[in-house]
């Protein structure tokens, strides 16, 4: 009887093991239909023109006069930087795909980044040439990243883009640029990816934390044109780190006093009671709030909680657009009533936006494509890549057409309308002058109906002052 | 139980066997460098520094019997000592290796003053506050000036943007490694020779590890852990001085543990505790596991155990894509959205724990004996090795030496 069930268990290991070891690899790639080149014609075609409101959703790219341009004489293989991309632009990228919280949190970004290639490759923006992305994991962890990014690159990758994480994106940054290989929009705010004179190939997509942190400042102090008393809560890590610095910085020049510091670890899942409990005993007139993926939960559901507890105490309450999802907010209830956001993307999950077309079109092509349940948070993907498609259509309409040189030069002369951003946004980069894509945001605020649902509300006008 | 063939200890047969081992290890480490791609050399990197963490922790835990569930710290302890000096002080990356190792070796030592005192599961949770604490410690404000807090290092104060060496394609950065003018890996800006260079500091990092726990458990002192580990209050009666042995292993563990977490500093360029999984608790249990699996208290166990995990969670990686995962078991897999890599070697746990609770190296033991079984010297016996006897076995079970 020992014997046989040692027999089976070893069997059943063996099979597990087997398995885990055998290939079977596939990458996403989709051949472009027929009319490809009408697309590509059409889509760089329209360069000319502005996108005034969502109603009109065709992302726009607009070419601008190659001022900066990348030394390429520095690179590695400067011949590899100016050789012609043919037949298929491989893409590669890595993100949290498995190891916990982040997954959870990440996993849309991966769908939504897919399915805007494949659509790309079904509308044939790019014409013969095809789209080829492979998605790696990292589990969030930079020691991975590296090893990620190398088998890329070993299996022909062209360019990174939308690799998530500070520390991840740290991690690759000096190969990547040594060898000339476009790093494009990496999903992290860090003011590190302004850094054009050291680092020309690596470009960021989110609005960087500072921009982020003074647009609330500044609105804060025209909530409270007297001074405010503000509390901070963070959480304690790179991203929560460079945000509080940021908000310090600015305090004095909108008039704002910090009365308290609160932080959470950023793998810490239990409710913030005693940070919240200690921030309420300061009654501060608002409080600042940097929390991490599900902490945003939390952290609403205890100040909802210390409001109940002190009834005379009513702050306003600023959190960052990490947490601004529908998913949150959603999750969060009535305790995410009255809080201050921002944003600079259309709420693909509000009824009000049903009807634009960009919405529409972005909600079938989910749909279609299986992943209509994460369509609310997979937006970013989605944009990540219409971003990295459009700087390479405009890097096939240059004279040099498509190349690793060609395709930096025009992320950094760049400027595009993203087919889900609010009527106004823009996303552009000009060399040296303008290193960060974007920064331009419309502060929110969240209400939420006696049914639950929610709604934001601009606060004012696109805030574009912080554009270069 | 029979075996094919049976061979004297340090017979020819036996150092043949020996010496084709050695010479399949040692070629395999080459090979790697010489003809991977820069992705494989990078998944051997990650084998080797695992390997080492989990070797170090193989002298306290395999052969000591002392339950550590915090060595995380001690490797994180390796991995801060080389950002602070490199990228605060900018300091040589190779200097920070010795003093990782007294830091954490000191550090190890302190922490087992008070393990000295306790055991099994209360030892456990000791080590295993350390592990939780260490990250919280790292990001605690006060200590930000030292650290970086929880953005970690290089940051606005740093000297260097980096916490290894300065590689790069300006002028002033590094671009080659030259040993008295010999150029091993050409141009490092390159991602396969940047792949191989920190591959050999791995490599020799993992080499010295090994070197160092061989020659601690072949010694006087091997032989008092082991004593330690199978009945503390006899090994005492012998005249082992338990407080002084534990402190010195523990000491040594810690450091050896601080050198892998040197690699993977210099390795990525910027420490975090969000960074470096390794250095948080969840490192401590990802070296728990591949030692136990590999096999505690065996030399080769955690090699083994390593090489192992990184192979599967590598192979898996993928497998967040249904149409990645091999048909065959698809349906075990397929309603898992994210790659189930960790899961599988969970599994892996406890089945081999299941039937080989010593592990691989233990299911090796027992099952290579069938075919080549080495006949120990007889004891007392002095000189050279006898000449090789490989004769047809006639061995029977009454014979087995015992496990």
């Amino acid at each position: 009887m020992k014997r046989t069930r040692g027999l089976a268990a070893v069997i059943a290991a063996g099979a597990l093991l087997v398995a885990a070891c055998s290939d079977d690899k596939t990458t996403d790639s989709t051949t472009a239909p027929s009319t490809a080149d009408t697309a590509v014609e059409t889509t760089v075609a329209t360069g000319e023109t502005t996108v005034e409101t969502v109603a009109d959703t065709t992302p726009v790219t607009e070419p601008v006069a190659a001022g900066w341009v990348v030394d390429t004489d520095i690179c590695v293989d400067a011949d590899a930087a100016n050789a012609p991309i043919e037949g298929t632009v491989k893409i590669g990228s890595v993100m949290p795909l498995s190891g916990g919280a982040a997954a959870a949190a990440f996993a849309p970004v991966k769908d939504g980044y897919e399915a805007y290639i494949k659509y790309a490759n079904d509308q044939g923006l790019l014409g013969d040439v095809k789209l080829e992305v492979t998605i790696e994991d990292d589990q969030y962890n930079a020691e991975l990243t590296p090893g990620a990014v190398a088998k890329q690159i070993d299996a022909g990758v062209n360019i990174f883009s939308g690799i998530i994480g500070s520390p991840n994106n740290l991690a690759v940054r000096d190969t990547l640029n040594d060898n000339c290989i476009p790093q494009l929009a990496a999903l992290t705010g860090s003011p590190a990816w302004g850094d054009v004179a050291d680092y020309p190939w690596t470009t960021g997509q989110l609005v960087p934390y500072s921009v982020e942190s003074a647009v609330y400042a500044a609105q804060i102090a025209e909530l409270y044109p007297d001074g405010a008393k503000v509390a901070l809560f963070h959480v304690n890590n790179e991203f929560g780190q460079y945000y509080v610095d940021s908000f310090k910085d600015l305090a004095d020049e909108y008039g704002i006093e910090i009365v308290g510091e609160e932080t959470v670890e950023a793998t810490d899942s239990n409710p913030p009671t005693a940070q919240i409990t200690n921030i309420a005993a300061l009654k501060p007139d608002v409080i600042m709030a940097v929390p991490l993926g599900a902490q945003c939960i939390s952290f609403l559901n205890e100040v909802a909680n210390a409001k109940a507890a002190n009834p005379d105490w009513t702050p306003a309450t600023f959190l960052t657009n990490t947490c601004a999802s529908s998913l949150i907010l959603g999750a969060s209830g009535q305790a995410a009533n009255g809080l201050y956001t921002s944003s600079n993307l259309i709420d693909v999950v509000d009824p009000a936006n049903a009807a634009l077309p960009s919405v529409a079109e972005y909600l079938a092509y989910m749909d279609s494509v299986g992943k209509a349940s994460v369509a609310a948070t997979a937006t970013a993907g989605w944009t990540t890549a219409e971003i990295t498609v459009a700087v390479l259509i405009q890097a096939q309409a240059s004279p040099e057409g498509l190349t690793r040189a060609s395709i930096i030069n025009a992320a950094r002369n760049f400027t595009f309308t993203p087919s889900l951003g609010l009527p106004g946004v823009e996303f552009k980069m000009n060399g040296e002058d303008d290193p960060f894509l974007a920064e331009s945001l419309v502060v929110r605020q969240y209400a939420v109906a006696a049914d639950g649902s929610g709604t934001f509300t601009d606060i004012g006008k696109l805030i574009t002052d912080f554009e270069s | 139980m029979k075996s094919l063939v049976s061979i004297r200890e340090g017979g020819l047969a036996n150092w043949a066997l020996r010496l084709g081992a050695a010479a399949f290890v040692i070629g395999l480490v080459f090979w790697v460098p010489t003809s991977a791609g820069a992705g494989l050399i990078s998944t051997a990197i990650e084998a080797l520094t695992l390997m080492s963490a989990a070797m170090a922790l193989n002298l306290i835990l395999g052969y000591t019997g002392q339950i550590s569930i915090g060595h995380s710290a001690f490797l994180g302890i390796g991995a801060y000592t080389t950002g602070i000096m490199v990228s605060r002080w900018g300091l040589s990356p190779w200097i920070t290796f010795p003093a990782a190792f007294v830091i954490a070796f000191v550090v190890g030592v302190i922490v087992s003053f008070p393990a000295s005192r306790i055991k099994g599961v209360y030892l456990a949770l000791v080590t295993l506050a350390l592990g939780l604490v260490f990250p919280q410690l790292l990001t605690w404000k006060k200590l930000s000036w030292l650290t970086g807090g929880g953005a970690g290092l290089p940051n606005d104060d740093s000297q260097l943007q980096t916490t290894g060496f300065n590689i790069g394609r300006k002028s002033g950065q590094m671009q080659h490694f030259e040993i008295f003018g010999w150029d091993p890996f050409g141009d490092l800006r390159r991602p396969d020779n940047k792949a191989a260079f920190w591959y050999w500091i791995a490599a020799v990092v993992a080499v010295i590890v090994y070197l160092v726990c061989r020659g601690v458990v072949k010694s006087r002192v091997g032989r008092s852990m082991v004593a330690i580990r199978d009945n503390e209050t006899a090994a005492a009666v012998m005249g082992v001085n338990l407080v002084k042995t534990k402190a010195m292993v523990f000491g040594l563990s810690a450091g050896l543990c601080a050198l892998p977490g040197c690699v993977i500093a210099i390795k990525i360029g910027s420490v975090s505790p969000e960074g470096i999984a390794s250095l948080t608790v969840k490192g401590a249990i990802t070296f728990l596991i591949v030692m136990v699996i590999g096999g505690a208290g065996s030399l080769w166990g955690p090699v083994i155990g390593a090489a192992l995990y990184v192979f599967v969670t590598e192979k898996t990686g993928e497998w967040a894509n249904d149409d990645a995962i091999p048909a065959l078991i698809r349906p075990l897999f397929a309603w898992a959205k994210v790659p189930p890599g960790d899961g599988i070697f969970a599994i892996l746990l406890i089945l081999l724990m299941f039937v080989a609770p010593r592990g691989i190296v233990g299911v090796w033991n027992q099952y290579s004996s069938r075919i080549v079984r080495v006949l120990p010297r007889p004891a007392g016996a002095v000189g050279p090795a006898p000449m090789a006897v490989a004769v047809m076995s006639t061995v029977t079970d009454s014979e087995r030496e015992p496990e």
